[in-house]
């Protein structure tokens, strides 16, 4: 695993030599900003409306973490469906185009060097756009006092969710040597785990087509990322959701390898 | 030039693409400090038979060995011991020359102190100690080659594999890349001098910095001789060429070229 630090450190130094990154970045902090601001006018309004009614009870339930961070971070998770896939298309596509694959698989270094190597970068550019997101919330503290580990749990989600994406557009960018391909694919993938599979799983406990306990809305809810993602945002942090996050990384890393190794297969 | 001392050692290397056979048992020998040119026409096999060398594809059947170390078994040993330019540079575009053929040194397994040295010495050899901090996007076909011999170099590998490296470049352009050619092929490492094995379809490039002739044709070896016997035996190596592939117009080519 010695090579592993040369492949990142290459990938990320390219990816702020290229537009890409501030593109990304800047998108990124602009929506937070954004979502920030809707869900501080959201609470305030909230606020503002309890207190008309004189609502003591319920003015007492209300907090930063549960109606402000929460909201916020939800609202990111949603945002990083379409960052992800610009963040990760050129990962292996680019070595594709560029024929620099030919360099890494005549060089003294095993696939699962260059896999990890490239998902260490995309790492470190998650921590970045997590940090950069970690911002917001941080300023509350100064006019309100909101819990930190809830806090903190909010922030550990929103970036193993995106470790999550890395891998998965990681392995998309592995399919082919067009970068825009490997965006689709990507968003479609992304889509499909982040949007469309919670939908189902919403649709078939609400439609008594699927009863709450079947084992296939079971099997969906696991594979979506949202009841993951809002456990976690509730403070919660359980293994079996460390353990979601795992599998599924270690998983596209796997079909990533699989996938950069098969041109020998040809 | 036989046993554990010869650099590259090649038996019945294969390689077939469901029907089609793109290199068929092809054996030979290459002694350290020998400069050989590896010809055919386009479609022959040459390629192909280099990735396979390189590490690049594996083999169908057959094996080989650089500077002793099998490909099969010993894969990373053996891509240690080469130097490889692919047909086309294997460069990021958007890196400076010098940081692309550092990287290059790190994945190559320079250590981390000798990197500096080394990556200067390579660019120096290959003539770019100038423009080393340009960006290779910005560079002609010309220097982009430079650069992909530089990456080749680095490591100081006992072993030069370099494909085709003076196609598309112009005449001015073609004759710096040999005469460079030829100053790596001089080079010694320590009492050994350096083994470079070329692939061309181009004849004067033979004649002017090879020593020897591996012909192949349809995936086979057709010729293997030094290039001073057969000069002396056959005339010309065009008309060795031209006797071997004979015919050849009318028949499909082989893929993987």
């Amino acid at each position: 695993m010695k090579h592993v630090a040369a492949i990142a450190g290459r990938e990320l130094r390219s990816f702020f030599t290229s537009s890409v990154a501030y593109v990304v970045l800047a998108l990124w902090a602009l929506l937070a900003a954004t979502f920030f601001l809707a869900s501080v006018i959201a609470f305030d309004s909230e606020v503002s409306r309890l207190q008309q009614f004189g609502a003591v009870e319920q003015l007492q339930l209300l907090n930063l973490n549960d109606h402000l961070i929460g909201s916020f971070l939800f609202s990111m998770w949603f945002v990083s469906i379409f960052a992800f896939p610009a963040m990760t298309m050129a990962l292996f596509a680019a070595e594709r185009a560029n024929g620099t694959e030919e360099l890494l698989l005549t060089s003294p270094l095993t696939i699962w060097e260059i896999v990890i190597g490239k998902f260490v970068a995309g790492g470190v550019f998650a921590a970045i756009m997590t940090a950069v997101a970690a911002f917001f919330p941080a300023m509350l503290f100064a006019y309100g006092d909101p819990e930190v580990g809830k806090t903190l749990a909010g922030l550990l989600a929103l970036f193993l969710v995106s470790l999550t994406y890395v891998a998965i557009g990681g392995f998309a960018s592995s399919l082919t040597r067009n970068q825009l391909v490997a965006f689709l694919v990507t968003l479609g993938l992304l889509f499909l785990v982040g949007l469309m599979i919670p939908q189902l799983v919403v649709f078939g406990l609400a439609s008594d087509a699927l009863s709450a306990q079947s084992a296939l809305v079971e099997v969906m809810r696991w594979i979506g990322t949202g009841d993951h993602f809002e456990r976690m945002l509730t403070g919660l942090i359980e293994s079996r959701d460390l353990v979601y996050f795992g599998v599924v990384i270690a998983g596209f890393l796997l079909l990533t390898k699989t996938a950069v190794e098969s041109v020998r297969w040809r | 030039m036989s046993g554990p001392a010869a650099a590259i050692e090649v038996d019945g290397l294969s390689k077939r693409y469901g029907d089609i056979t793109a290199v068929d048992g092809i054996s030979f020998e290459i002694g350290k400090g020998e400069v050989v040119g590896f010809l055919g026409p386009n479609g022959a096999g040459k390629t192909t038979t280099l990735r396979m060398l390189t590490g690049f594809l594996p083999a169908s059947d057959g094996s080989a060995k650089i500077a002793g170390h099998d490909i099969f078994s010993a894969p990373l040993d053996a891509r240690r011991s080469v130097g490889y330019l692919p047909e086309l540079p294997p460069v990021y575009p958007e890196m400076t020359i010098e940081s692309y053929v550092s990287y290059v040194a790190s994945l190559k397994e320079v250590a981390r102190a000798e990197r500096r040295d080394a990556v200067a010495r390579a660019l120096e050899r290959c003539g770019l100690a100038d423009v080393r901090r340009r960006v290779i996007r910005d560079l002609s076909k010309g220097f982009r080659q430079r650069v992909g011999l530089a990456q080749a170099i680095v490591h100081e590998p006992p072993v030069l594999v370099l494909d085709e490296p003076t196609v598309g470049l112009d005449p001015i352009q073609i004759r710096e890349i040999r005469g460079l050619i030829a100053d790596l092929a001089a080079a010694r490492h320590g009492e050994q001098r350096q083994t470079v094995l070329l692939s061309t379809h181009i004849l004067p490039e033979v004649s002017a910095i090879c020593s020897r002739v591996i012909l192949i044709h349809r995936g086979r070896k057709a010729l293997d001789q030094s290039l001073d016997s057969l000069l002396a035996e056959q005339g010309s190596l065009e008309e060795v060429f031209s006797r071997v592939t004979a015919g050849d117009e009318a028949v499909p080519r082989e893929a993987g070229a």
